[in-house]
């Protein structure tokens, strides 16, 4: 009878360095996870500056539209970490949005096959962030859930594991990501 | 421990497999005991039968080992080729099949995974399968009605469901599965064959026969049981996995809705179908303890709740969205392609 004291020392500590463990693994999927909705949002980022000059082209004098897609594009190269990108790549969206709208009333603009490429491109690009920020934030309220419950909750300040913030574009802009721009000719 | 999300949700199902896994000794030892009982040789009271079957199983054990590994090595040597003769299936190369081939090619890329051996089966069912007995020799299959009915999207789903199984070991872990409650209900159906003719000759305590028969018939039923629960957990790891690996949820469910009742493979035997992506069970009371795979809702759930996919609702027969084939000019451009342009 002895050994049943040790024993469930033992048992414990087996199960701490467990519960470690399986918050690093749930870390490092979040990591992951964000490092691939990155890539894309970065490969969008890339298109974006073509775009601007293909429609610079038809509608030059549509310099604050222009601008602003610039600008909001800027910011969200700056912008790092899931928290700083949700509301660049929300504003973005919306001067994306409005590109888009601005196109309507220039119809060589819009039968031009450099500019209907990339709105075809941009689109699948931003299904892609859609699937890519689903799974993103999948892992992070995983690793959160974790992180709050017995025995990871007595450890996880003290070792550094922070709350980790969720990858939301803004109500209004989910909209836009989820709906593929119709083309009409 | 509780599901969070998909990796916790891919834990407890390796925790339970674990558990049920080492239930196949413990049903071994049980069988031996029963074993003992049946052959004893204490006609005077049943305690004397009892601690002589104690002291004697020990025996019945190791024979009983030994003839596991003997069949296992068996099973080892023959399965590819065994389970390539029945199912009929053919294997193909890249230029026979560029996309479904560049699809696995892809996600092997993607996690540094040998690419298995392809196979196809001319049939218009819809389903896949994955075998070889180590993690460099495995084969994915996928019957022609599959590679018809499914998206790119889906398909990637459905070749992902096989790659996790092959990672996982599956197809091992099934023929150890099955080599135990084979070796069992060998033992049993020889048994109670000859219970008839065991009846004449009187050595042993006959109470304890009779219990031997029972604790014989219980490790026999067990055995069944275990391993087609084993089996049901490996498909939601498989179909988990499949999800981290594809990180679309979305394709993986649209798959399993479209794959729903256009399954079954009845001219296939059961030892073989329980390798295969879906494996409709027969009806009756018993239908959910002796699936080989979780029904299909139940495994959309899983995906639903764990790995936050959307379920479009019951099968779809509407045909899927073409393939995003390669245009004529950039395939014929490439030096490499040798594929029918």
């Amino acid at each position: 009878m002895e050994w049943i004291v040790p024993g469930v020392i033992a048992a414990l500590i087996l199960w701490l360095f467990l519960s470690y463990n399986r918050l690093v693994s749930l870390r490092q999927v979040t990591n992951q996870s964000w490092s691939d909705v990155d890539v894309q949002l970065k490969q969008r980022h890339d298109l974006v500056p073509n775009l601007v000059e293909v429609v610079k082209g038809y509608a030059s004098h549509e310099r604050t539209t222009l601008e602003a897609v610039v600008a909001a594009r800027n910011a969200a190269v700056r912008a790092s970490g899931p928290e700083a990108s949700s509301a660049a790549e929300g504003a973005l969206n919306a001067s994306l949005r409005q590109v888009f709208a601005l196109a309507e009333n220039y119809p060589d603009l819009k039968a031009n096959a450099n500019f209907m490429g990339l709105q075809n491109e941009l689109s699948d690009l931003e299904n892609k962030i859609a699937a890519a920020r689903r799974f993103f934030n999948n892992a992070v309220s995983e690793y959160n859930a974790m992180r709050e419950s017995i025995p990871a909750v007595l450890f996880a300040n003290s070792f550094g594991f922070k709350e980790r913030g969720f990858f939301e574009l803004a109500e209004a802009d989910k909209a836009a990501v989820q709906v593929v721009p119709t083309v009409k000719f | 421990m509780g599901a969070y999300g998909l990796r916790t949700h891919i834990w407890n199902n390796l925790w339970k497999s674990a558990l049920l896994l080492a239930g196949f000794p413990l049903l071994l030892a049980l069988m031996a005991f029963g074993l003992a009982l049946v052959f004893n040789d204490d006609p005077r009271a049943l305690d004397y039968a009892m601690r002589s079957a104690a002291s004697r199983w020990p025996y019945f054990f190791a024979i009983a080992c030994v003839g596991a590994a003997v069949w296992f090595a068996i099973a080892w040597v023959a399965n590819q080729r065994i389970i390539d003769g029945i199912t009929g299936a053919r294997p193909v190369t890249r230029t026979e099949e560029p996309l479904l081939w560049n699809t696995l090619e892809a996600l092997c890329i993607s996690r540094g995974i040998t690419m298995p051996r392809l196979a196809v089966i001319e049939t218009p069912e819809r389903n896949a399968f994955a075998s070889g007995l180590s993690r460099d020799k495995g084969a994915v299959t996928v019957t022609r009605g599959l590679l018809d009915a499914l998206s790119e999207a889906e398909l990637r789903g459905v070749l992902a469901h096989e790659l996790t199984h092959i990672r996982n070991g599956d197809a091992r872990l099934l023929v150890i599965a099955a080599v135990f409650s084979g070796v069992i209900s060998l033992v049993a159906e020889m048994l109670f064959r000859n219970m008839r003719f065991r009846g004449g000759d009187r050595r042993g305590n006959g109470a304890a026969v009779v219990i031997g028969f029972l604790v014989i018939a219980l490790a026999w039923a067990l055995g069944f049981v275990l391993r087609l629960a084993l089996s049901r957990r490996r498909e939601f790891l498989a179909d988990a996995g499949a999800v981290e690996l594809t990180q679309d949820p979305d394709g993986m469910i649209a798959a399993l809705r479209r794959i729903e009742g256009n399954s079954a493979m009845p001219a296939i035997p059961a030892q073989v179908r329980a390798m295969f992506l879906d494996d409709p069970p027969s009806e009756g009371w018993l239908a959910g303890w002796s699936a080989t795979h979780p029904p299909i809702s139940a495994r959309v759930a899983a995906l639903v709740r764990h790995a936050g996919g959307h379920d479009p609702g019951i099968a779809t027969d509407a045909p899927a969205p073409p393939w995003s084939t390669p245009p004529k000019a950039a395939i014929q451009g490439n030096p490499w392609w040798r594929g029918k342009a």
